[in-house]
């Protein structure tokens, strides 16, 4: 089984990343939505967290795109459509709200 | 076969409807006879302290909700470990005796057991 | 890096809505809702929980130079015949009530109408029986 984790808060202040990420299985996937997205931003404590459990990684484009910050290498932008089939790629979807 | 259904609760007792709104969640599920299971995450676990007063707050008292469980057929009760030590609680005391305290391996695996989930 | 394989067949979506019309959560779960369709998949249902009980309120004005979610989503379930459901529970402590309930309470205020339907959590448990994904938008 497999999850498509969706997180959309800042990850500054917000505990729902670190509580994800000790949660997130070899299976599953993240998906960075709205301020969530701002875990991308280098340097920071949430950004090494993001690499030190390295998840597959997914980008809402839109949100990183509004918010100038750049997608690694290591993560797929994506876009409605591609949204979609990925919730369906993975057998859940657990939208941190 | 039903699709069962995990509801993770990670907000405190009272601050806002959360904790409330996801246990009516739990509740209708219940009646309906589906399978469903509630995990305390994060400030979830507070709902579970013990010796709360709701009254001092003027707020609903929902360890009368939380006893209930059992009687609507909800049995899959969860509790995470790691949160409720950061959150300086004893697993062990806690209001919800029949509630399974579990690692996060535990959890991990545990969401992997629903068909789908609902995190609130 | 997943690869993401063409999924073909129609598959239905019950969607869970937890926010209110002016969080980007509810603009994200129209836009995956208007995709979802596209992609030729089916909503069996869009619920509306918590505060996104207020996506249905005829009350709320947007303002001009922002985008008008409430309307935007009456269009898309009108124009679709979609299912739009609003937890009756979290829409009588918000204030967004129907006619019926306006009565039943006596509040003057009569913020909801067709096409959406006030009803009870069992319908958001109904459709995730009948769905083969529940989706949930909310938070911020």
């Amino acid at each position: 089984m497999s999850t498509l984790h969706v997180l959309s808060h800042s990850p500054f202040g917000d505990d729902r990343l670190n509580s994800c990420l000790r949660l997130i299985g070899a299976n599953d996937a993240l998906l960075l939505t709205g301020d969530a997205v701002y875990a991308l931003q280098p340097g920071t404590a949430p950004f090494n967290a993001l690499n030190a459990r390295a998840p597959r990684l997914f980008v809402l484009t839109e949100d990183a795109q509004a918010r100038a910050l750049d997608i690694p290498g290591t993560a797929k932008g994506i876009d409605y459509p591609a949204f979609v089939e990925l919730s369906l790629h993975y057998d859940k979807v657990n939208s941190w709200l | 076969m039903p699709t069962s259904l995990l509801v993770i609760s990670r907000q405190a007792p009272w601050s806002g409807p959360s904790a409330r709104e996801a246990l009516d969640i739990v509740l209708a599920g219940g009646a309906f006879d589906l399978p469903i299971g509630l995990l305390f995450l994060d400030d979830g676990v507070f709902q579970l302290a013990a010796k709360q007063d709701a009254r001092a707050l003027q707020q609903k008292d929902l360890s009368a909700n939380l006893q209930a469980l059992p009687m609507f057929g909800v049995d899959d009760l969860f509790v995470c470990a790691d949160s409720a030590a950061e959150r300086g609680l004893d697993p062990t005391g806690l209001a919800l005796e029949e509630a399974r305290v579990l690692s996060a391996e535990e959890i991990t695996a545990l969401i992997d057991r629903y068909d789908q989930v609902i995190t609130l | 890096m997943a690869a993401v394989s063409l999924i073909e067949s129609t598959m239905k979506f019950a969607i869970a809505l937890f926010s209110a019309a002016h969080a980007p959560s509810s603009r994200r779960a129209l836009l995956f809702a208007r995709a979802a369709l596209a992609g030729g998949h089916e909503i069996v249902r869009l619920f509306f929980y918590q505060d996104g009980v207020y996506n249905a309120s005829g009350s709320v004005v947007t303002p001009q130079d922002e985008e008008d979610l409430p309307r935007q989503w009456r269009s898309f379930i009108t124009e679709h015949r979609l299912d739009g459901v609003v937890c009756i529970a979290a829409a009588l402590r918000r204030g967004v009530l129907n006619a019926e309930e306006a009565a039943r309470y006596q509040r003057e205020a009569v913020a909801v109408d067709a096409p959406w339907e006030l009803s009870g959590l069992g319908q958001l448990h109904d459709a995730v029986q009948d769905a083969d994904r529940l989706i949930c938008f909310g938070g911020a």
